[in-house]
Order: structure tokens, then C-alpha cells, then sequence
């Protein structure tokens, strides 16, 4: 069955595949791709491996695979591992921002009914090297931010070391949710589901998924 | 943010039923949303098929799959938070423990 899409939301989604599918500031597309496969095959894995286990042998990999499957299970001793064994901070970083660009729209087709998303075709090219101008470290996060670090959530200043992961999760966020100008609205809606309704569905959402932010 | 837009839109949401995942929350089609959010985040795809069925039929698609945007944008920012180690600023992180205490989250991973 063929499930009537707003436009705008289907066109973040494949934005995001795209994005996915370019090459990024320290991966190749087609290392960007691979992380994504890996990505979406452990969030729809019916019979996942335990938090705990490396599936892969690949530090990007197994980040992404436990990232995809069991997220809230990662915490900062892991990440201080995952680095001193050689994954650089702002790999971790992209690869964070490479899962939560896959995932999404497949969450969204399977939660509709509708097949799987695939990939596009990695595309050609260098990584960019585009990161933030100047970077420091954070007190609300784990990872490296762009500077001034802690003067924003801890959530927006997440991917913020990497201006492109940046701008595809907050251009994903609008559509899926709402604009930064409605969050400060209780009564916003799109004439579907009230405020509260969206709330509800996504504190569920994040109680499952053992979110503790 | 259930309850501030809840308390702001009339209709106070009942947390202990977010927790529990029982009732509907004092929310409309709080239940079939809740039913929905839970086997979308399941691997139970004839449980899925179920809620999102019941769901069309007390609303619309349209609201379905406005409530399935919804799931993905948290299937996305559960990760960004869990995988950046986001914690809550100082003035709020009272707050936010109290809250995810009652919601039944006792510790961080």
C-alpha cells in the first residue's frame, strides 16, 4: 500500500539519504555508505548481538552497529576505549551524524509500512575536511563541539564540530517534528496530532529506547 | 515538554501512565499512540501492522504518519543524545533526574 507522504517530509529523507551518500568531512562516501549499511541493518535486526559484543573488527563500524541498536547503552568509558584504540573523536562524531541520517527514514518507512529506503550510489570525491572553525571541549557532551562550547543544549551542541552532520539533522528535525521557531509554542500542530500528542508519542519513544536525557 | 505543552493545551497529561505505558495518558488516542510508539520501537512487524492499523482507523493516515514522523525523529535524537553523551545543563539536570526517576530511569549507562 502506497501511504500518502507530505512532501516536505519525504524530500528531508531523501535529502538525508543523499547527504549519507557524500562524501564527508573525514570519511569517503563510500566508507560514509558502508557505516550507513552496517547502521541499518542492526536497527532492523530482529535477533541483535548483546551491547557488548564488536561484530565487525572496524572501530567506525561497531560504533555505528551499537549507536543503531543499543544506544542507550553507550556511555563515556566506552568512548574514551573506542578513541585511545585509534577511532579519532571527530570520526566518532561523523559517524554519529552518518547513523542518525539513516536510520530515520527507515524508522519512518517501516513504521508506515512502506519497504526500506535504499542508499543511493556512494559518490566520488575526497572527504571535505569541513569542521568547525575553531573546536573545544565540552562539559555537556562527550564529544568535541564547535567553540564556544556549553552555551547551548547539550542535544544542539551534539553534532555542532561538524557543520554538515549538523545541518542534515536539524533540516530532518523540522520535517519530522518541528521548526526551533514552533518548540516554543505548547499549542503548535500541523493540524494532525496536538502538541501533547507529539510529546507523548516521542517520550514513549525515548523510554523504550532507556534515553536518559 | 509533556507536561508544559499538556498543561498549556488543556489537557493535563498523566505521566505515571508515559511510565507505564497503561491507559492513555488523559491525552486523545493516547493509547493507540503509545501502542504505536512502542511496536514501532519492537521488532514485532505483525504487532507494528496491528497498532498502526488501529491507529488509521480511530484517526487518519495522515495523523499516523504524523505520528511516525515523530518515532523517527526520536529514533534520531535518543542517538545523537546517547551517542554525543549529552547531559542536561546544571539548573535542569535537578529536574531531570527527578523526572526520569519517576519515569522508572534510576542511572545513567
Amino acid at each position: 500500500m502506497t501511504r500518502a507522504v507530505r512532501d516536505d517530509l519525504a524530500a528531508a529523507h531523501r535529502r538525508s539519504l543523499v547527504h549519507v551518500a557524500a562524501p564527508g568531512a573525514r570519511f569517503t562516501a563510500a566508507r560514509r555508505v558502508q557505516i550507513a549499511e552496517v547502521a541499518i541493518a542492526a536497527f532492523l535486526d530482529p535477533e541483535p548481538t548483546p551491547p557488548w559484543v564488536r561484530p565487525h573488527g572496524d572501530l567506525a563500524l561497531d560504533v555505528a552497529h551499537r549507536l543503531a541498536r543499543h544506544a542507550g547503552t553507550i556511555n563515556l568509558e566506552w568512548y574514551e576505549q573506542i578513541v585511545t584504540e585509534g577511532l579519532h573523536p571527530l570520526d566518532w562524531v561523523e559517524v554519529v551524524g552518518i547513523v542518525v541520517s539513516a536510520v530515520p527514514p527507515v524508522a519512518f518507512a517501516r513504521a508506515i509500512g512502506a519497504p526500506p529506503p535504499g542508499l543511493p550510489a556512494p559518490q566520488p570525491g575526497d572527504p571535505t575536511g569541513h569542521e568547525a572553525a575553531e573546536l573545544a571541549p565540552a562539559r555537556l557532551n562527550f564529544v568535541p563541539v564547535a567553540a564556544p562550547a556549553d552555551r547551548m543544549p547539550s542535544v544542539v551542541q551534539a553534532l555542532s564540530a561538524l557543520p554538515d552532520e549538523w545541518d542534515n539533522l536539524w533540516q530532518l528535525a523540522e520535517a519530522q517534528y518541528m521548526s526551533d521557531r514552533a518548540m516554543d509554542d505548547p499549542l503548535w500542530n500541523r493540524g494532525t496530532l496536538s502538541r501533547p500528542q507529539m510529546e507523548l508519542v516521542a517520550g514513549r519513544l525515548s523510554l523504550i529506547r532507556e534515553c536518559f536525557f | 515538554m509533556l507536561s508544559w505543552s499538556s498543561q498549556q493545551d488543556g489537557t493535563p497529561a498523566d505521566l505515571d501512565a508515559l511510565a507505564s505505558g497503561d491507559g492513555d495518558a488523559g491525552l486523545p488516542h493516547g493509547a493507540l499512540l503509545m501502542a504505536f510508539a512502542e511496536a514501532a520501537a519492537g521488532v514485532d512487524d505483525a504487532a507494528l501492522a496491528e497498532a498502526r492499523e488501529a491507529l488509521v482507523d480511530a484517526t487518519s493516515e495522515a495523523f499516523m504518519i504524523d505520528a511516525a514522523a515523530v518515532v523517527a525523529n526520536f529514533e534520531m535524537m535518543t542517538r545523537v543524545a546517547d551517542g554525543t553523551g549529552a547531559l542536561h545543563a546544571a539548573e535542569r539536570e535537578a529536574n531531570a533526574t527527578a523526572l526520569a526517576t519517576r519515569l522508572g530511569m534510576v542511572e545513567r549507562p
